[in-house]
């Protein structure tokens, strides 16, 4: 089981306290009116199938109820960290831009 | 008018634990009762917002908690929930003054105060072996819940509230709609460490069992 440390509570807890919350940091179409249908269904339904190291949303459903960004690897389950999903979203573009 | 009598009764009312309960001796080695019927207030705001913080604290005359921390005063109980939300727990009597109190503090400020008074209820977990019986029920790590920490984990299947406020027990704030489920998985965990339901021991300076002494309406009688 995942340890996941909350930055809200400043706490490590158990897996069980958290709820999954899917892929991180999905960027909307800025303009909805002009986007196509495929931009649209892309942001929508589509999403990165990734073994390797993933940004993805936990909410600490026990705790705080707060959604939280981790970056976790898919294939090891070793997790890099969690922030908060404003503070992680530095770290996030940071990683998309290099 | 059709003959609406609400009337108000413990969530744990079924299992008639007034009639069940007994005084408190050592060979008890996990000890339980509630404390019903209290005020329960849920107060939402960024804490870290002075202004929000102040308001709070005039309102109720309590500080602020940190995380996973709890304050205690005349007032009653409060305990931190997350960045923007706090729980005060408090005698039934009191909740209309401070809702009052807290409504009035809050104007022109992004923050709530709403009564949830209907929608928990505490429990005290007492007795040499409730931290065995807590990790018997939770994956949290008891042990380091020390004296104004609070804990909100899952019991069994149950979010809870684990608040401590001395070595002899823990407070444990549940949802009323858990309170049956809870409370029977409770007593199944504790049947090998002599389980009694026992008497409350008395208030003295303690935070939450005060309040149980300060009031609460008187129970209306249930017309049929």
């Amino acid at each position: 089981m995942f340890q996941i440390h909350c930055p809200h509570c400043g706490a490590t807890r158990e897996e069980e306290e958290f709820s999954y919350a899917g892929e991180a940091y999905i960027a909307r179409p800025a303009n909805p009116e002009e986007a196509s249908d495929a931009e649209w269904g892309d942001y929508l339904f589509m999403r990165k199938n990734t073994r390797g190291w993933f940004w993805e949303q936990w909410q600490h459903t026990a705790g705080c109820r707060k959604v939280i960004a981790v970056k976790r690897h898919t294939g090891s389950y070793e997790i890099a960290g969690s922030w908060t999903l404003a503070e992680g979203k530095e770290h996030y573009l940071k990683e998309s831009e290099a | 008018m059709p003959n609406f009598q609400p009337y108000l009764q413990s969530p744990l009312v079924n299992f008639n634990l007034p009639a069940q309960t007994v005084p408190a001796e050592a060979s008890q080695k996990v000890r339980a009762n509630e404390l019903p019927l209290m005020g329960y207030i849920v107060l939402r705001g960024e804490l870290a917002d002075t202004a929000v913080a102040q308001a709070i604290t005039k309102a109720t005359g309590l500080a602020v908690p940190t995380a996973c921390r709890f304050s205690s005063g005349d007032a009653g109980v409060l305990i931190w929930q997350s960045p923007d939300e706090c729980l005060l727990v408090t005698a039934r009597n009191y909740v209309p003054a401070l809702l009052a109190a807290c409504t009035e503090a809050f104007a022109g400020l992004f923050a709530q105060a709403v009564d949830n008074s209907g929608g928990l209820t505490t429990v005290y977990l007492s007795g040499v072996e409730h931290v065995t019986l807590l990790r018997h029920l939770g994956v949290y790590d008891f042990e380091s819940v020390t004296p104004g920490d609070v804990a909100s984990t899952v019991l069994g299947k149950a979010g809870a509230l684990v608040c401590r406020v001395d070595g002899d027990g823990v407070f444990l704030v549940i949802r009323r709609s858990f309170a049956d489920y809870l409370w029977l998985l409770i007593t199944k965990a504790a049947t090998p460490y002599r389980f009694a339901v026992a008497k409350l021991p008395a208030a003295g300076k303690s935070p939450f069992l005060r309040l149980v002494d300060a009031g609460s309406p008187a129970k209306r009688p249930v017309a049929a």
